[in-house]
């Protein structure tokens, strides 16, 4: 069995379970323009693996994987980054809304006695 | 101003039944302020005790921590037109007598802000630290953690504002707000007791210490240069709610 077929099948098989949990509408449409993104990359990367070996010698990388490495842990770690900035937001609101919470369950209890 | 009507007292407590009656009581003895307590999740009996003893109850459905709790007893004062909050803990540290003088420069409209500082408390590490910190945000104040402090309107609208939400404590993330919003802060030497009862929660262990310093050490490289942030300063906003 040829490596190109290993890599199709994962790539397509990511591809597939990604497409899967965007139709089961189990991720935020937010989130999921990004993995639709990132399952048709990984679908054509799997499918044409030569694809990475073509732009590195283009970009001058001696070692093809390399590249692949590093750009691929770049988009982890902007991911990640994101995922950050998003939860400090969620921070933010839950906060608002627990002390506001508080302020309306005040008026009520003042409101019943 | 100056009516004793539009002065409120944010009482945060997590937890406080052993101490907050006498804080309680102190107070009641001596101002007619209105008290709100806020309860910051409590498991004890600090509501009940609370309500007995004469203070507006809110109760904070999770647990925000110190300064999300002060930050609901600021909302709560925006809201209902106080124009001077005064903070103070429930631990009984802080004596019901430190309240004149921490009102008078507001009374007579030389600070927006007063701090109630008493800086003889501390080991000697923990001052160089406060030297530090001092340093790397540019305040000059001498008590950066006092809890006991009175805040006029504009300091109000300031810190009730979401962009103080994110703060954990109520000392130099406030205080760096605060100035760079040019609110005048003073403070006001008072004397305290020691905790009627528990430990510090912020300096309670190592582990607590190096956690808090590392945090504070962040805030300053948040907030203490106006150079990294764009100047926007909330306490334009028309509707902080």
């Amino acid at each position: 069995m040829s490596y190109q077929i290993t890599s199709a099948i994962l790539g397509i098989s990511l591809a597939l379970i990604i497409l899967l949990l965007i139709r089961r509408d189990r991720l935020h449409s937010r989130h999921a323009i990004w993995w639709l993104f990132v399952a048709v990359f990984v679908m054509i990367l799997g499918i044409f693996p030569r694809i990475i070996d073509y732009i590195a010698l283009k970009l001058g990388v001696n070692y093809p994987p390399t590249l692949l490495f590093s750009l691929g842990m770049a988009m982890i770690l902007l991911k990640v980054l994101s995922i950050d900035l998003h939860q400090s937001q969620l921070e933010r609101k839950t906060r608002r809304l627990a002390q506001r919470l508080a302020l309306l369950e005040g008026d009520k209890q003042q409101h019943d006695d | 101003m100056n009516t004793a009507d539009s002065i409120i007292i944010i009482i945060p407590a997590k937890n406080e039944e052993d101490s907050i009656a006498q804080v309680l009581g102190d107070l009641k003895a001596r101002f007619p302020y209105p008290i709100v307590v806020i309860n910051d999740a409590s498991t004890d009996n600090t509501v009940a005790i609370a309500e007995q003893a004469g203070a507006r109850v809110l109760t904070l459905s999770i647990s925000l921590g110190a300064w999300g709790a002060i930050q609901t007893g600021l909302r709560y004062a925006l809201r209902e037109g106080f124009e001077i909050a005064i903070t103070m803990d429930a631990d009984g540290q802080h004596e019901a007598d430190s309240l004149p003088s921490l009102l008078a420069p507001i009374m007579t409209r030389k600070a927006d802000v007063t701090i109630g500082a008493f800086t003889q408390r501390g080991s000697f590490a923990r001052h160089v630290a406060w030297s530090l910190f001092r340093k790397l945000s540019g305040l000059s104040l001498e008590d950066l953690t006092s809890g006991l402090r009175a805040y006029t309107t504009p300091a109000i609208r300031l810190l009730a504002s979401p962009a103080a939400t994110l703060l954990d404590y109520q000392d130099m993330g406030v205080l760096m707000l605060l100035q760079r919003a040019q609110l005048r802060i003073q403070e006001v030497p008072i004397s305290m007791r020691p905790r009627l009862l528990g430990k510090s929660r912020i300096f309670s262990s190592w582990w607590a210490v190096s956690n808090y310093m590392l945090y504070t050490a962040i805030l300053c490289l948040a907030h203490g240069s106006h150079y990294f942030r764009k100047n926007k300063c909330p306490i334009k906003s028309p509707q902080p709610f």
